[in-house]
């Protein structure tokens, strides 16, 4: 099994995640967003899978996540598209921390591109 | 042993491929036949006047799914077929290939149909319609030949084709009867930011005109307006509206009034029948009274309610409507019913072409625009939905935290 900086990415400090707030960061070249929803960090792709649209700029209700560009809308938990226009799932990570460090896995989750 | 149930779904644009999904989603198992006039696969509207005109997307990168979509889901897909003929009583359906399908649900989903008016050379070669990615490939391709370009109508299909015609580098003429583009849904104030968009961009306005004639040799070369100016042109584009295509409908006896009526869970007057997308009026519940819709949200929402109540899981349809236009390097968002209002709110800054709009009837909020206001679309849509009662200085107050405030309204 390998160690947590193989399959993981550390992000940031998990105290610093504010509630519904979205951060934005880099893995192997592609955006990824983090936010947290109660007590739970949440991370997917940060571009949307509808149109080229940054979803850092977007907003978070109710557990989902929306595009500023077209409002289209995704559960943070599962990647599910819950609004139209976009018709294919945002690909979700799995998040854990370790000493207070958010990780985030390298590979999507198997559900986030069925 | 009974016979599969046959639902039948007339036409393969947005409302029909969401109502195909929903029908399986709901779990359906009969035989789905959807039925399209167009050679193509359901796909992506909306892309038709922007990245398809301008070529930063290609036609296969803009259908919903790919071939084993349908096929995992037992959808039967028909394409380049359209129906000629129905029969409600005989719950059959004949096609223009003279292929006569019998069906125990039906959903008409036909969409709409750009209007052409009658005027002198509205049959020049040159002269444009968009609707069909058909039509957006020969006006791309007439795009690209061209100099001039007239765009006759300023709704939403008329402003983004001028904006495409403007980013593939082609003079355009923008020109409309109404005095600012889109005025009609968007209201005066935020219609008069539009037309300082389309001039920022290099587009020649003539608001305010009509055109009385189109003339040419062998094609279209000039329009005259309806105060008598020339204007040279090597293309012109339509963009005058749309009618729902509901002739099949009204020849079969539906009550059809605009669209082919339809209450909150997308049924018609025939029984088994159901219609969903631009072609039905359809009975808003929390209106409470009815409306009809050209817009790709509830094209693709309505289709998938009607999916759900063909599968015998009907719910009422009632959304807060909404839309969005790309033009430019902007992107607006709209959400809000198609009534009137009495006062419109601007909050933002309009000269820098980063503005909101609240429309209000007897103080409470029915519909919002954001001009390039991602972080506003959740807390106005909030506000529309609650029908919240706000004050116009509040909203129109750059310190007003709008999140905060439309989370005091109960979620609609």
């Amino acid at each position: 099994m390998a160690g947590p900086t193989d399959d993981y990415v550390r992000v940031m400090p998990a105290a610093e995640v504010a509630e519904e707030e979205i951060y934005e960061f880099e893995v192997d070249g592609e955006l990824r967003i983090l936010t947290r929803v109660g007590d739970e960090i949440f991370a997917c792709d940060g571009i949307c899978t509808h149109e080229y649209a940054e979803m850092s700029e977007g907003e978070i209700e109710d557990h989902v996540i929306y595009c500023p560009l077209h409002g289209s809308g995704f559960d943070l938990r599962t990647g599910a598209v819950t609004s139209l226009p976009a018709v294919t799932p945002l690909p979700v990570y799995d998040v854990k921390i370790v000493d207070g460090e958010v990780y985030v896995s390298r590979a999507p989750r198997g559900g986030g591109e069925a | 042993m009974s016979r599969r149930p046959v639902y039948v779904l007339l036409g393969a644009g947005v409302a029909g491929h969401f109502a195909a999904d929903a029908l399986r989603q709901a779990g359906f198992d009969g035989q789905v036949l959807l039925i399209g006039a167009e050679p193509v696969r359901p796909y992506d509207r909306p892309a038709l006047s922007k990245g398809i005109l301008q070529g930063t997307k290609e036609p296969q990168a803009i259908v919903f799914q790919p071939e084993e979509f349908y096929r995992e889901r037992e959808i039967d897909l028909l394409l380049g077929r359209a129906a000629v003929a129905f029969d409600p009583a005989a719950r059959r359906v004949v096609l223009d290939s003279g292929e006569s399908v019998s069906y125990d649900r039906l959903l008409i989903a036909t969409g709409a149909n750009p209007i052409r008016p009658r005027l002198p050379g509205i049959d020049l070669p040159g002269v444009h319609v968009l609707r069909s990615l058909a039509d957006a490939e020969a006006l791309r391709a007439g795009l690209l030949a061209a100099e001039r370009v007239l765009v006759i109508g300023a709704g939403f299909i008329g402003s983004e084709v001028a904006a495409s015609a403007r980013a593939l580098g082609r003079e355009v003429i923008l020109l409309d009867l109404l005095p600012a583009p889109m005025s009609r849904v968007l209201g005066p104030e935020l219609a008069a930011v539009y037309a300082d968009l389309h001039r920022a961009h290099g587009v020649d306005l003539r608001m305010g005109r009509g055109v009385a004639q189109l003339r040419g040799r062998d094609r279209v070369e000039e329009a005259v307006l309806d105060d008598g100016t020339r204007l040279d042109c090597d293309l012109v584009v339509l963009g005058v509206g749309v009618r729902p295509a509901v002739d099949l409908a009204t020849a079969a006896g539906l009550a059809v009034d605009d669209g082919i009526l339809v209450d909150e869970h997308c049924a018609t007057s025939a029984p088994g029948v159901y219609a969903a997308g631009d072609v039905a009026t359809w009975w808003h519940p929390a209106l409470g009274r009815r409306i009809r819709v050209e817009h790709f949200d509830n094209a693709g929402e309505q289709g998938a309610a009607a999916g759900r109540a063909m599968a015998g899981q009907p719910e009422p349809y009632a959304p807060v409507p909404s839309f969005w236009t790309d033009q430019y390097d902007t992107t607006l968002q709209y959400y809000g019913y198609p009534v009137p209002w009495d006062q419109v709110v601007l909050r933002g800054d309009a000269a820098a072409f980063s503005v909101t709009a609240f429309y209000l009837a007897e103080g409470r909020i029915v519909a919002a625009a954001m001009l390039n206001r991602p972080k506003e679309h959740r807390s106005a849509r909030r506000l529309v939905a609650a029908g919240a009662a706000v004050d116009p200085a509040v909203l129109a107050n750059p310190d007003t935290d709008l999140r905060a405030l439309s989370r005091q309204f109960a979620a609609g």
